[in-house]
């Protein structure tokens, strides 16, 4: 297909918007993550919001007879499995030995778990449940199915959780970097962190239905940690790594539109690890080539005769 | 042989080489690589499949774990370069090349039957009906073979080199200054988790391979504070949830892996809440037990007077100038009062309270 013809394609454009919207949002917050060496809850929270998910699906079945797969259904249940799954990590590494990342680990096997075994219950049952067919999409995405109804919800959360984020801004960035320092300042900084969770959880469910649980953590941390590399100031890097992840999501869409059978999430991912793997190699004064080149230079001082004048 | 009890078999040998496999991870606090493994494999795993056209050909098995240890080298790579903090490493590698298996097999495999299924939780059933025959003996599902191939790898590894990891588990610099190799050994032990993950694959999935190398270990972490005992306690958690997990997919006629991940956390769940000293309800009850005892002591102490010997020194007290005295809320002072008195380690006389022998015993028992 042509560029043109693309672009005044109705479904496409919904496609392609949807996926520039979520590539930002969840850039911008994956930036917090990143910083806060958290870059693994992403991964978690998408795996455990299928738990969330087919609850809420199974709830609006027992309510008006037909299983929903709207967002507006189950992007909540999302967000409440999602934060749940944290809030529960966070408890058990505050009260126990075990450690940070064990503790997400066994969240996963009980969220996913659940969530799988009602998942695969549900398409087994007898009777059949109304609308159930096409639930599996969730864990694998589909950006091409996305809708105008998805589009708002999509857009209104997004929305929220940079709002908020903007709205706390001063105080998130003090959290992020020193936890202590900000609780001596006298903010709450339990509440903050249940905060940050939410608008966090909120950015990863959001995405899940263009890439999928499995790669909805790339969106989240790749773009953040090539926008790190650019930067050394928080608010340069959240605006990196949203235009980052605007970028890749459009990249995505429009190279898995141009060529059949190409799904759209991995392109996205991959677009953003090949600017991620740029980024590493020639950000200045930090990246791989500009490291050799200062080696190099030294290297050659040092060989000079009489390099570093005469012994005393 | 039934259906079940092959099921059942293959569950049971893949929980405990997955938990035996998991230990380490735990106790190195690298869990989540197993996360990464599990999916970094995938593009290994079609690869192989495109080369070999047999899905359980040992070569597959070999390639598919080199995979996985290729992620792992990616992300030492990079972490060496000191550029990316944290984990993120971990999460860009295996998500980038996962995403490469996915494209992969969308332009290879359309045709043939790869199953998403297969992806995420496999399939036990039907792992179980895939048998080898010897002649014309029956032998069994090869899915069984291939893991009781690899849990003998595993023990093998482990017993062979069990001070050496005990070692590197817990003091990776001791162990460098003592001759030993840690990272050579933690990378041989990389490759044993690669390689369970890939024999697991076909027949558990991603899910139940993370489930089963995290959620047992991290149990038995909780329960003891010693490696053997560890490796012990996780292989019998990981059996009580594959029992348990095969039980609850029979009963629901779904496949067996999503609910013995399920199991597996929900042990795990147990464990934290209530392991005996570690547990958080068993450490919340004692807290309380504490608190409530200290309370009743305070109130002993007021109403034994000042000086420790003389008997002399304890007078009557009306509740009111004893409430006035320890100035605790009204609730909290009653519910200390409540305790003395059931335990008889004060009296009431009229509208005054006294303290008993049993009281003053008590009290100087603890508190000199």
């Amino acid at each position: 297909m042509l560029m043109i013809e693309l672009l005044t394609d109705y479904t496409f454009r919904t496609v392609l918007l949807g996926t520039a919207m979520i590539g930002a949002v969840s850039g911008a917050l994956g930036c917090f993550a990143y910083l806060r060496r958290q870059s693994l809850i992403g991964d978690v929270v998408s795996h455990s919001s299928l738990f969330g998910v087919m609850l809420f699906f199974l709830a609006s079945y027992w309510l008006t007879g037909q299983g929903s797969k709207s967002l507006v259904v189950l992007i909540p249940g999302a967000i409440c499995a999602g934060t749940a799954a944290l809030l529960l990590t966070r408890t058990v590494v505050q009260r126990t030995r075990l450690k940070q990342d064990s503790s997400l680990g066994v969240m996963l096997a009980i969220f996913f778990g659940a969530g799988i075994v009602l998942l695969r219950w549900v398409q087994r049952v007898d009777p059949p449940i109304p609308g159930r067919r096409g639930l599996e999409d969730y864990l694998f995405g589909m950006a091409a199915a996305m809708t105008q109804d998805d589009l708002w919800m999509i857009g209104i959360l997004g929305f929220l959780a940079i709002l908020v984020m903007l709205l706390l801004w001063k105080e998130l960035k003090v959290y992020t970097f020193d936890p202590l320092f900000s609780h001596s300042l006298g903010y709450r900084t339990a509440k903050l962190d249940t905060l940050l969770v939410m608008i966090l959880v909120v950015g990863i469910v959001i995405g899940i239905q263009s890439v999928g649980v499995v790669l909805m953590i790339a969106l989240l941390i790749t773009p953040a940690s090539a926008a790190r590399q650019w930067t050394r100031r928080l608010g340069t890097m959240v605006i990196l790594a949203s235009l980052t992840g605007a970028v890749c999501g459009l990249v995505g869409s429009v190279i898995s539109a141009t060529y059949s059978h190409v799904p759209t999430g991995p392109v996205i991912v991959l677009a953003s690890t090949l600017i991620f793997v740029v980024s590493l190699m020639l950000a200045p004064g930090r990246g791989i080539v500009s490291r050799m080149l200062h080696r190099s230079k030294l290297m050659s001082t040092i060989r000079q005769p009489n390099a570093g004048g005469d012994l005393p | 042989m039934s259906l079940v009890f092959w099921t059942l078999a293959i569950a049971l040998i893949t929980a405990v080489t997955c938990a035996l496999c998991g230990t380490y991870l735990v106790v190195k606090k690298e869990a989540l690589v197993s996360e990464g493994i599990s999916h970094a494999v995938l593009p290994g795993i079609i690869v192989g499949y495109l080369v070999f056209q047999d899905r359980s050909s040992p070569l597959l098995i070999l390639a598919a774990a080199a995979t996985g240890l290729l992620m792992v080298g990616l992300v030492q790579l990079i972490k060496r370069t000191r550029l990316v903090d944290g984990d993120a490493s971990l999460g860009i590698v295996f998500s980038a090349m996962f995403s490469g298996g996915v494209i992969l097999a969308s332009q290879n495999l359309r045709n043939v039957h790869f199953h998403a299924q297969c992806i995420i939780d496999g399939n036990l059933a039907t792992a179980a009906l895939k048998t080898v025959q010897w002649g014309d003996v029956d032998l069994g599902p090869q899915a069984f073979w291939m893991m009781a191939l690899t849990l003998a790898l595993v023990l093998t590894f482990i017993l062979t080199f069990y001070k050496e990891l005990k070692l590197m588990a817990f003091d990776e610099s001791l162990a460098r200054s003592m001759g030993f190799r840690p990272v050579l050994m933690h990378l041989v032990w990389l490759g044993l988790v690669s390689i369970t993950t890939v024999s697991a694959f076909e027949a558990a999935g991603s899910i139940l391979v993370v489930a089963l190398m995290i959620a047992p270990p991290a149990a038995a972490y909780l329960l003891t504070k010693n490696l053997f005992p560890m490796l012990n306690w996780s292989v019998v958690i990981a059996v009580a949830s594959s029992v348990v997990g095969v039980y609850a997919g029979y009963h629901l006629d779904i496949s067996p892996t999503g609910p013995i991940a399920l199991a597996a956390g929900l042990f795990f769940l147990g464990v934290a809440l209530f392991a005996p000293g570690q547990g958080i309800y068993s450490r919340w009850q004692l807290r309380r037990q504490q608190k409530s005892s200290v309370f009743e002591q305070l109130l002993l102490v007021q109403l034994a007077g000042k000086t420790d010997h003389a008997a002399a020194a304890e007078t009557p007290r009306s509740p009111e100038s004893l409430f006035r005295q320890v100035a605790w809320s009204r609730r909290q002072f009653e519910a200390a009062l409540g305790r003395c008195l059931e335990r008889k380690w004060i009296l009431r006389q009229g509208q005054q309270y006294l303290i008993t022998q049993d009281g003053r015993v008590h009290v100087e028992k603890d508190l000199y």
